[in-house]
């Protein structure tokens, strides 16, 4: 998994926390500086979208494993009750074995559908990056 | 002891002279190693260079010899730095380093930047592709970096570069990657057909890892932790990554279209491009892609996620990464 974002913001407090070496200081300090700020930006996009793109996530490759339940095998899910992104973990892995059963088919319209949810599935955890100076 | 002490006694040692150590900085980037610039005086002299040396953590776990040789091999054929000295059990510094001349003047692309290349864009990228493409024609055979490297069969190299990468995410994911997964298979059932020869590859050939003027001229080629003998398509396709397109789609390394890019680096190399084999090794760059902010999320986490670098490139860059593979597996299922 990416780094959540309480990682990502415990983070950046632990480096502008932590005195730099000498050598460190000027270019690398300011660099990191602007890059924890871009980490901020992005942060505040997580926070906005993140709970709500795990779940949009889940309930799409739920839909399509339903759509095709006699393609893998069901009772390996555990229907868990746990965290979004335990049930996360446990649908991309179920829709592994159901793409390699597709693939091991040959049956190219489930293939297409897989693919086209890989797009729906990066595009839902997307960060947009703003215009950065080339400075 | 500061690293400067460290460093100036390094070099008096070697030198046979005192050498005084002024002005260490590091330099930003550089998540695989870590990079200081500094002015190393003895006898009346003053000396630019650069130090790269092994980080406690990293996003590549490269050797530093393969690395030093790349340079050895590249310099006086392109414009890359002389490689001056190698120390792979540390010495004084206490862990492994190398040594090369600095060349000042110039500016690095951040992958960030929009429009890096302002109007001199055209230019540097007919420098940076027909650069590629130079290398690509180097017999490596005699090279320091040919001697010391095994070069796979022509019909090999697919392979090992895809078992590489796809043995990483095995041992770095802690999450499944349905994405990756998917095209690693597809790149499995698919081979490319076999390179006209086997040839150098810089292994991270982008915009961000040369230097240029400003102006339009490209100045110096860094970066070759990854160097290696394989298929030259693919440093084309690393550098055809719509990652590095500096948020203009189709534009190569926010360079020049990619058409235009592939021609630079034919009428360079003497290689024709094939399209299939293009597409493979464009897949394959994602891939590579995508195992290579896989260990930078681990190694963020592992070191107390206090590197912004690793975190960025663990995060953002790897769902950009995501996109990327998903967008280009529908197109190579589809051709």
């Amino acid at each position: 998994m990416t780094p959540t974002l309480p990682e990502i913001l415990r983070g950046n407090f632990a480096c502008l926390a932590t005195p730099a070496p000498p050598e460190a200081a000027g270019d690398h300090l300011a660099a990191n500086v602007s890059v924890i700020a871009l980490l901020n930006l992005l942060g505040a996009q997580e926070a906005e979208q993140g709970a709500a793109a795990v779940l949009a996530e889940n309930a799409a490759i739920e839909q399509v494993l339903a759509e095709d339940a006699a393609d893998y095998d069901a009772s390996a899910l555990t229907n868990d009750q746990g965290s979004p992104d335990a049930r996360n973990a446990e649908l991309r892995r179920a829709l592994i074995r159901l793409h390699e059963t597709a693939e091991a088919r040959g049956d190219r319209a489930l293939d297409r559908r897989i693919l086209r949810l890989y797009r729906v599935m990066a595009e839902g955890r997307r960060l947009v990056l703003p215009p950065m100076p080339a400075g | 002891m500061t690293l400067a002490d460290q460093l100036a006694a390094y070099l008096s040692r070697t030198w046979g002279e005192p050498v005084a150590v002024r002005d260490l900085h590091r330099i930003p980037g550089g998540a695989s190693r870590e990079t200081y610039r500094f002015d190393a005086e003895a006898g009346g002299r003053t000396r630019p260079l650069i130090l790269r040396r092994d980080p406690t953590g990293s996003l590549l776990d490269t050797d530093r010899q393969v690395e030093f040789l790349a340079y050895r091999t590249a310099h006086s054929r392109l414009p890359v730095p002389e490689a001056v000295a190698l120390e792979p059990d540390g010495a004084e510094l206490e862990r492994p380093f190398f040594i090369m001349e600095r060349i000042d003047g110039g500016q690095a692309a951040s992958p960030f930047a929009a429009e890096p290349f302002g109007a001199h864009a055209a230019a540097i990228g007919d420098a940076f592709f027909t650069a590629l493409g130079t290398l690509a024609a180097l017999d490596a055979e005699g090279t320091p970096l040919g001697r010391a490297s095994r070069a796979p069969a022509p019909g090999d190299c697919w392979r090992v570069a895809l078992d590489e990468w796809a043995a990483v995410i095995d041992r770095d994911e802690d999450h499944p990657q349905p994405i990756v997964r998917a095209a690693i298979r597809r790149l499995a059932s698919r081979p490319p057909p076999p390179p006209a020869r086997v040839a150098i590859v810089h292994g991270d050939y982008r915009s961000g890892n040369v230097l240029h003027d400003g102006g339009g001229r490209l100045l110096a080629v860094l970066d070759w932790e990854m160097a290696h003998l394989g298929d030259p398509l693919e440093d084309l396709g690393w550098a055809l990554d719509p990652l590095w397109d500096h948020g203009e789609p189709g534009r190569a390394c926010g360079m020049v279209p990619r058409a235009e890019a592939v021609a630079l680096w034919e009428g360079a190399s003497g290689l024709r491009a094939d399209p299939a084999a293009l597409a493979w090794w464009t897949l394959f760059s994602a891939v590579k892609g995508r195992a290579i902010w896989t260990t930078a999320a681990r190694e963020y986490r592992a070191g107390g996620c206090v590197d912004p670098v690793l975190g960025i490139s663990g995060w953002y860059v790897a769902r950009r990464h995501d996109e990327i593979l998903a967008e280009l597996l529908e197109g190579f299922a589809a051709a």
